[in-house]
């Protein structure tokens, strides 16, 4: 055995089953006495076989011919058990429309190994994951826990099928029935809905010609004041964002990236140059040869998570590839059974320490891409064969107080060029020389001088390169070492074991960026990714293939424009992509005379719109109040720390906001607080398309179409009641362009209408399947072996005659993938990021901090988490009060919608929380204690699990426990309490722990100071054991 | 650990693959170690699993999978994957073990012979089944079996336990937990045919495999490569305590107890 094998068991943690096979042994012996004339309980199906579900289909061992079972389908669609969203194969019974089980879709890259070209009959497909030749275990097509599980809940007890009005005060948990019909009424129109007063409805909200404020009028239209929110795109997206900001044209929409991982997209758009989308990357596994995962961890979540997963496991049996997990938590991806993988516990909170010792020793020791980093410009890379280059040589004005502070030095500064021509590019220093970074072919890295200008003025300029090292060198490195908790050795060893795979080395970072610095950490762990000069490489950062747009301007349908088409206008109620500077309150400040710093809550110019100031803000009126929401499938109550207590109170107030109408399947912890329920269609029964969010090399789009009938209530007109036939029907009420007759203009211009869901996503699929090179038309045999013959009729009705083949090709196949191919063109991934990769960003650089109005700084940075005033989060929850910190992580199994699967309760019914043995012994706490866990915001109890596998001072609680509705809590429907389960109740939600910042005066919760970020990774807190 | 225990781990043989693997000669229905004649099943065929624990990535989907084809009754379980935290004796470095668990398939099964029905036996394709028509749900079997591996159903009040999904390898198909197994760990076949996956990885790894608990001399036919062989006993491991609490800290119990 390898000597670093040499482990022995500490303690079994977590993880399902292990009670379970124990309890074969507690009761068998009660049951000895019944006798031996056989058994007492329910006649299974077969003496064998028991219950275990009739095959779907038969594959003959010799022949390999494949025969249907005649009672069962199978069709492929999408799983909506996380955001990954694998293409799935769903076996359905015919005679009761149920799903029976769920695997992976063969041709869907995210679900299995090598995926199978398009152009596979579907019935080869299915002999493919059969024994036959053992075919099925070569190349698998998978779905996960959750996945396999995921299906309970279209026949779940807690789940809402009728449209519901509140009864009673709002939150109360008391519902009466209505129809849809009703629903739309009331939402649209208005009135004293409650007895409690006068409704504003849609109708009298969607006003474009009236400003909310005239003293602040870039805050723009009344129609703003609806705020449309939604969990994130599961497929239907497009339709939800065409009511919301293209028909009704609100500005504000929200996700829940900002208590997901925004804080890590940020810092990874920072170095893309990409902070309107904040593009990110994955790391090509197969190819890499070092990962330094820092706050994800491939195998125990991330997104792809079974992609990653199943690439990292053959990784390791094939011994290419060393990884290191840095986390404050031990977590499933760290593998004992293999070498060549280790855990690095980590404070949490303090990446930002682990980023720059790291970087200041790559760049002490020359640990770097030096070639590629000295490519000032796109002909040097060109020439390189590089599908793009840095601005590591790119010189930034750096004088003190000067208007033109961090910005880049250009030849227009030098008279050199028109300021914003094409040739008005960054200047470098070559051979000693100021000149145009296109004109030459290697720039020196490291400059720190003056430059004259040709008035006269001098500058200070420093490149890019020596930003980043004057930044990596303001902390020795037995600081960063004392602040992260990483021995200094081991820092060194990282950087040291990254720089030696050279471009093959790859680091990768998500979730646990959101803490109180995230923003920097993120910006810093993706800069070793450009030190490295890994992007676009095999073996390194990868944008991946994206995707078939079916929602654009198709070859078939203009899905993305329609008559009438209206833009939102207007500042987000999160005050996010808007500076402040021009903001009338900042003018009228200033003309009074006063300082208009600090601004009365955060403005961050740089952050996309966030839910995470949106509703609190809105709730208090600031930048302004707001009349309605339309929530679909959104719980930002469960998902954004401290939020409940910040705001549960506002929300029941019908004053400050109107009407609240959530589109759901169930009743979660946000659309308690709702005015109407709309019951929603859950996985299965929706249409939609989605994609791979990453980490996939190839282009891809998953279709998924109802394979099970929607089990909620129809419409007058027969329709399931969806989040798409409410949008349609408010539309269509209100009038609103795009919706309706004459909605979707085709390639020739005609018009069609847009009345049922179908309209909308069955030209989106002619788009799919017909862009570039047309698939074919699909043949008989695709349309049994896939299960379409309910889909048919409706592609018949719907579509030109010329699509209905192509269409039904795609949807036999679950979608349009590329087929697996070599993604590589020597050493360069096909797929490629073009923009300059930036050392430096000079959008951050030179935007504005509203606390202060000082600059944001271009590069990453060392600091400890900080609160909205700036002061450190330690001295205002100092280490004495609060001795742990709290840090959450993703679960493999639960997640924050899944506790009503009984089948994941089976194997994890709660979260335990990890607690290093010396803080327990610290404490007074045993494994298995009773804790209480207090923080500046919230008090738990939870369950101690002690033991080594996690970073002493840490306090680890794994996420999607800890609920108070899906179940949790019953409630009243027409007089008639409903199902609910304490069993849901149990364990943790970290969020809980979260807490308002006691530093703002528009009330927040703590938030990451550039993105706006809910900080959930470095919560201040103390525990003490209680006796129960 | 008790220095004891860690002396007698030391000591304990890691199993060699030769002693464990089918005696590809034997004669099925011989009938060895008190064993009664294996019957039904295919004869010409020997299934047998092989687990590749370095590809196990611990995310249970082998556990859902089984337990929905199989209509396991909830709480039981006939395959599911027990995870530990391991540290290392000199640096106190700490990795996650993953152990995925299920019937054997035993060449030498001692949950057979103690069957006082007959219910419960071995067909000649090596899997051991339970005919539900016989079975009196008197648990021999379950206490016979050294691995935890049997459970009395609360419904038919019959032994259930894994079956290698002998429905689905009759109709060409997969397991549920190798078609779904997301890492490609679990490797399943017929292991006297040369040419079939399981049988070309047992020649490649011979030396490298191992069994749960070899010293029971129940010849167990689940092979698993990547183990610690200080993990085929039972391991000492110190339990998470499943009593779940309530939002008050009362405790639950667990919820599907029978």
């Amino acid at each position: 055995m390898d000597k670093s094998r040499r482990r022995f068991m500490k303690g079994a943690v977590a993880a399902g089953g292990v009670a379970t096979f124990a309890a074969g042994y507690s009761d068998p012996l009660l049951k000895m006495g019944k006798g031996v004339t056989g058994s007492a309980g329910e006649k299974p199906n077969h003496r064998i076989h028991d219950n275990s579900l009739v095959p779907e289909y038969t594959v003959d061992p010799q022949s390999g011919e494949l025969t249907l079972n005649p009672d069962q389908r199978v069709a492929f669609t999408v799983c909506y058990g996380c955001t990954t969203k694998c293409g799935v194969r769903v076996r359905v019974d015919k005679a009761t429309d149920q799903v029976l089980r769920v695997s992976g879709n063969p041709y869907n890259p995210l679900s299995s190994d090598e995926h199978l070209p398009m152009r596979t009959p579907v019935v080869d497909a299915l002999r493919g994951l059969s024994a036959y030749g053992d075919q099925g275990q070569q190349n698998r097509s998978t779905a996960c826990a959750r996945g396999n599980a995921m299906m309970a809940q279209i026949d779940s007890p807690f789940r809402v099928t009728h449209c519901l009005k509140r009864v009673g005060g709002r939150g109360g948990r008391e519902w009466q029935k209505i129809s849809f019909e009703q629903l739309i009424e009331e939402v649209c129109e208005g009135g004293d809905l409650f007895g409690e007063g006068e409704v504003d409805g849609l109708r009298a909200i969607h006003d474009h010609d009236t400003l909310i404020d005239p003293e602040n009028p870039e805050y723009g239209p009344r129609a703003n004041q609806l705020m449309v929110m939604e969990a994130t795109d599961y497929g239907r997206s497009a339709l939800l964002k065409r009511f919301t900001m293209n028909a009704f044209a609100t500005r504000n929409y929200g996700h829940h990236g900002s208590y997901c991982g925004l804080a890590y997209r940020m810092g990874s758009g920072a170095v893309m140059d990409d902070l309107a989308k904040n593009a990110h990357t994955k790391p090509d596994i197969q190819n890499a040869r070092f990962i330094l995962y820092v706050g994800t961890a491939p195998s125990q979540a991330g997104n792809p998570f079974k992609r990653q997963g199943r690439l990292i496991a053959q990784a390791r049996a094939a011994g290419t590839l060393d990884y290191v997990v840095v986390d404050p938590g031990l977590n499933a991806s760290v593998s004992h059974a293999a070498d060549h993988n280790r855990w690095v516990p980590i404070l949490p909170g303090t990446d930002s320490a682990l980023a720059m010792g790291m970087i200041q020793w790559l760049l002490n020791n020359e640990g770097y891409a030096k070639g590629f980093l000295e490519l000032p410009g796109q002909p040097a890379a060109d020439a390189a064969n590089e599908a793009t280059h840095t601005n590591a040589t790119h010189l930034v004005i750096d004088t003190e107080g000067h208007p033109r502070r961090g910005r880049f030095l250009r030849a227009s500064d030098l008279n050199q060029a028109e300021a914003g021509s094409e040739a008005d590019v960054p200047m470098v220093v070559a051979d000693g020389e100021l000149v145009a970074s296109d004109s030459v072919m290697a720039a020196e890295l490291f400059v720190n001088r003056e430059v004259a200008l040709a008035d006269g003025e001098t500058l200070r300029v420093r490149s890019s390169m020596t930003l980043l090292r004057d930044a990596a060198n303001e902390q020795d490195l037995a600081t960063y070492a004392e602040h992260c908790g990483i021995p200094e050795d081991t820092i060194v060893d990282l950087a040291r074991r990254f720089a030696s795979h050279g471009r093959r080395a790859v680091t990768n970072s998500h979730g646990g960026m959101m803490s109180g610095h995230g923003f920097y950490a993120a910006f810093g762990m993706q800069m070793l990714n450009v030190l490295a000069g890994n992007h676009n490489r095999k073996g390194g950062s990868a944008v991946g293939g994206g995707q078939f747009n079916g929602v654009g301007e198709g070859p078939r349908y203009d899905l993305a424009n329609f008559p009438g088409k209206r833009g939102p206008q207007g500042v987000f109620l999160s005050r996010s992509r808007f500076p402040y500077e021009k903001s009338s309150e900042y003018q009228r400040k200033v003309a009074a005379g006063k300082n208009p710093y600090p601004a009365r809550a955060p403005w961050r110019s740089l952050a996309p719109p966030t839910l995470t100031e949106h509703l609190p803000s809105a709730l208090d009126g600031y930048p302004y109040p707001i009349k309605a929401v339309i929530g679909c499938m959104a719980n930002p109550i469960y998902g954004q720390a401290g939020l409940e207590a910040l705001i549960a109170d506002k929300l029941k107030d019908p004053k400050r906001l109107g009407l609240f109408v959530a589109i759901d399947g169930f009743l979660n912890e946000t659309n308690r607080y709702a005015d109407y329920i709309v019951p929603d269609s859950v996985m299965y029964e929706v249409w939609g398309f989605t994609s791979a969010w990453k980490g996939n090399l190839g282009k891809m789009t998953t279709a998924c179409w109802p394979v099970v009938e929607p089990r909620q209530q129809k419409s007058e007109e027969g329709e399931p009641v969806s989040m798409d036939s409410f949008f349609i029907a408010v539309a269509k009420r209100l009038g609103l362009a795009g919706f309706g007759d004459e909605a979707i203009p085709d390639a020739e211009g005609n018009l069609h209408p847009l009345h049922l869901a179908e309209d909308f996503y069955l030209r989106a699929a002619a788009n799919v399947a017909m862009q570039g090179e047309p698939l074919p038309a699909a043949d008989e045999s695709d349309i049994v072996h896939a299960g379409l013959a309910p889909l048919m009729p409706r592609i018949e009705r719907t579509l030109k005659p010329e699509e209905h083949g192509p269409v039904a090709y795609l949807y036999a196949r679950g979608g349009r993938f590329e087929d697996f191919k070599d993604h590589f063109k020597g050493e360069n991934l096909t797929s490629a990021w073009k923009r300059t990769l930036c050392v430096y960003n000079e959008q951050v650089g030179t935007s504005i901090d509203t606390r202060n109005g000082e600059l944001n700084r271009g590069v990453p940075f060392y600091s400890m988490p900080k609160l909205a005033d700036g002061s450190a989060m330690r001295e205002v929850f100092t280490e004495e009060e609060w001795p742990l910190l709290a840090f959450s992580f993703k679960s493999n199994l639960m997640n924050s919608y899944a506790i009503g699967l009984e089948r994941l309760r089976m194997i994890k019914p709660y979260n335990p929380v990890m607690m290093h043995r010396q803080d327990a012994e610290r404490f007074g706490i045993s494994h298995g204690d009773t804790i209480r866990i207090e923080s500046p915001g919230g008090s738990v109890v939870a369950l101690a699990l002690v033991g080594e596998g996690v970073m002493p001072g840490a306090l680890g609680i794994e996420h999607g426990y800890g609920h108070r509705d899906l179940g949790a809590t019953p409630h009243v429907i027409d007089g008639e309490s409903q199902p609910d389960l304490e069993w849901l109740r149990a364990g943790i939600n970290i969020n809980n722990l979260g807490f308002k910042d006691p530093t703002r005066s528009v009330a927040g919760t703590w938030l990451e100071p550039i993105s706006g970020a809910a900080v959930r990774q470095g919560l201040p807190i103390r525990v003490t054991h209680i006796d129960v | 650990m008790d220095p004891i225990r860690r002396s007698l781990l030391g000591q304990l043989a890691r199993l060699s693959a030769g002693a464990a693997l089918v005696p590809l000669s034997s004669v099925a229905n011989a009938g060895i170690n008190q064993q009664p004649p294996r019957r039904e099943g295919d004869p010409t065929k020997r299934y047998g699993m092989l687990i590749d624990l370095r590809q196990c990535i611990g995310c249970q989907a082998c556990t859902v999978s089984c337990h929905i084809e199989n209509a396991a009754p909830l709480g039981s379980f006939r395959t599911t994957v027990a995870q530990y935290e391991v540290e290392h004796q000199e640096t106190g470095e700490v990795a996650t073990f993953m152990l995925p668990r299920l019937c054997n398939h035993c060449e030498n099964p001692p949950c057979v012979p103690v069957c006082p029905v007959e219910a419960t036996f071995q067909r000649q394709d090596g899997i051991v089944v339970v005919d539900s028509d016989r079975c009196v749900g008197c648990a021999y079997c379950v206490n016979a079996c050294p691995y935890d591996a049997r459970f009395i159903n609360e419904r038919t009040q019959t032994a259930d336990k894994c079956t290698f999904c002998a429905h689905r390898l009759e109709a060409g198909l997969l397991p549920a937990c190798v078609e779904s197994c997301v890492g490609g760990a679990r490797i399943i076949g017929d292991m006297r045919d040369p040419a079939s996956q399981i049988s070309r990885m047992i020649s490649e790894h011979g030396d490298e495999l191992m069994v749960l608990q070899p010293e029971k001399h129940t010849m167990p036919q689940v092979f698993y490569l990547g183990m610690d062989e200080r993990f085929v006993t039972r391991p000492h491991a110190e339990p998470v305590a499943l009593e779940v609490l309530d939002p008050h800290g009362k405790e639950m119990g667990y919820e599907f107890h029978h």
